[in-house]
């Protein structure tokens, strides 16, 4: 008979680094396209901070709002190239499978951070250029609140086979529920009021703990359902 | 190691809506074999192999590597595998070749850097093309480099020369037999085309329709599965007990050439019992005796 040797598991740590390194790599393209756009962008705001109207550019944070949303979309780019459901390539790796997702939906944070890290850097030194001081154009909570829609979205990626699908039927039963509520005039009984006029948030004392319980909060959310959806992948037990 | 079977599955079934894909498989793939598993498509060779890397959850039974439970330590049993898949194209297409090896490698701490290379050279492989780019035969070149370059002590090959020429075919069985000679490796491979792997194959085991109809040694295959010449008297009729796998008459009628299973002895005493003269025994080529299992019917 012949001799085994059982060979061993990768390291965790080793699978997380390789994961951040692929996902990179899988956004080599875009990267490569968002520079170019911001470069375009540098040269228009340093022809406006040459002539002294750079500082219009950064009257406001809006921008953020479209960040934070697009940190939704973030995990449906992560995951774009991967099989999630049936017997994918990336289920055959000798990693537990919920560890595996766990640490791709991780190395996808890691640059979705990255990335806006990057992007309030550049803002900041522009601004800075145009004689703005003010930090508060970027938006720390803009950080807190991406990474809670990642969550949701990664969650949406991973525990459904359609997302989308199922992304724009909810958005689609919202609406009309919206419309009904609107004509059956609501008013005192919607989402809003009740978490923000009578719930909790409202015995809170200040903004910044207000803040800090709905980040809790959200991030708490976000990884429960981050949980529960990759335990779809879960090994068959 | 305690277990003398590096692969073992007790009662496996598994269906897909309403189709069985297995049927109470017990498979037994002793360490070091060569086990070839023959049957046609939808015979359930793919979804056995699945089953073994806890990619397929099965409905009944359950699968063991190296004593390791497939579906309680599949990371484990993962690690111990190295797999060729039935399907050419990649999952991970978009990345370069050299790429696409160091992620594999970067998940398997057993991996042979050097080995790898070598492997990547006597294959052909070049590093730099995109994995989605390749032809069916190079894509399968460069998923036995992923599957062998880690030394597994387990490999499963689903259809492992489909999609290559007559000479790379050569070449890769060639490296799979120098392969065996270097590393403790057992094998598991799933085919239609046995002929192919018929120099390598030391066990075979037949599927048909989800259920494993033969399961045994070469040797035993070779001796219990044989061509018999016979004379047969005139309006006469085979044994029940036999089991007849392909006939052919004489025109006449009186001069047969059947297939038959079972130890030749006891063939031979029971056809002369039952009136017939067997003239000539024949051993079959391994294809010959397994694909017999496959066309196994009643009497004549």
């Amino acid at each position: 008979m012949m001799e085994v040797i059982l060979h061993p598991t990768p390291r965790w740590r080793d699978v997380v680094l390789e994961q951040v390194r692929v996902v990179g790599l899988s956004f080599r393209r875009e990267a490569l396209a968002v520079a170019v756009a911001l470069g375009i962008l540098t040269l228009m705001i340093g022809i406006d901070i040459v002539h002294g109207r750079g500082a219009t550019w950064f009257d406001s944070d809006n921008d953020w709002f479209g960040v934070v949303l697009g940190s939704f979309f973030f995990p449906f780019a992560v995951w774009r190239r991967e099989r999630r459901f049936g017997p994918a390539f990336l289920w055959t790796l000798p990693v537990d499978r919920r560890r595996l997702a766990l640490a791709k939906a991780f190395a996808g944070w890691v640059w979705l951070m990255a990335a806006l890290i990057s992007y309030g850097v550049w803002q900041l030194a522009l601004a800075a250029l145009s004689g703005v001081t003010d930090t508060r154009i970027v938006p720390l909570a803009a950080f807190t609140t991406a990474s809670v829609m990642y969550l949701f979205g990664s969650a949406l990626v991973l525990g459904l086979r359609h997302p989308l699908r199922w992304l724009l039927g909810t958005f689609g039963v919202f609406f009309v529920l919206g419309m009904l509520g609107d004509a059956l005039r609501f008013g005192p009984y919607d989402l809003n009021a009740f978490l923000i006029s009578r719930g909790f948030l409202s015995a809170a004392q200040d903004a910044a703990t207000q803040w800090t319980i709905t980040t809790l909060l959200g991030l708490g959310a976000g990884l429960a359902v981050l949980w529960a959806a990759i335990s779809r992948h879960r090994e068959n037990r | 190691m305690s277990n003398a079977f590096a692969v073992a599955t007790h009662g496996l079934s598994m269906r897909y809506g309403r189709e069985t894909a297995l049927d109470g498989v017990g498979l037994r793939v002793p360490e070091g074999a060569v086990y070839v598993l023959v049957g046609p498509n939808g015979a359930g060779k793919s979804t056995a192999m699945k089953v073994l890397l806890n990619l397929e959850r099965p409905h009944a039974g359950r699968a063991e590597v190296f004593g390791l439970d497939a579906a309680m330590r599949g990371p484990e049993v993962r690690a111990q595998i190295g797999y060729v898949p039935e399907q050419h194209a990649h999952d991970y297409g978009w990345m370069t070749c050299g790429r696409l090896i160091q992620h594999v490698a970067a998940h398997y701490p057993a991996w042979d850097h050097a080995y790898a290379a070598h492997l990547i050279d006597v294959f052909g492989i070049r590093r730099e093309r995109r994995a989605g780019a390749l032809s069916k035969g190079e894509a399968r070149r460069l998923q036995l480099v992923l599957a062998l370059a880690h030394r597994p002590p387990l490999l499963l090959l689903d259809e492992p020369t489909d999609g290559l020429d007559p000479v790379v075919r050569n070449r890769t069985l060639a490296q799979l037999a120098e392969h065996l000679a270097d590393t403790p490796t057992t094998v598991v491979i799933a085919t239609h085309h046995v002929h192919e792997v018929e120099s390598l194959a030391d066990h075979v085991g037949v599927l048909r329709a989800g259920r494993l109809v033969a399961q045994m040694a070469r040797d035993e295959l070779r001796r219990t599965v044989r061509r018999y010449q016979v004379e047969v008297p005139d309006g006469w009729q085979s044994p029940p007990e036999l089991r007849i796998t392909s006939v052919r008459r004489s025109p006449g009628g009186r001069e047969a050439q059947w297939t038959l299973i079972g130890e030749p002895d006891e063939v031979t005493a029971r056809l002369a019992a039952a009136g017939a003269t067997v003239r000539e025994v024949t051993p079959l080529a391994l294809e010959e005796a397994a694909l017999a299992f496959l066309s196994e019917e009643g009497a004549p």
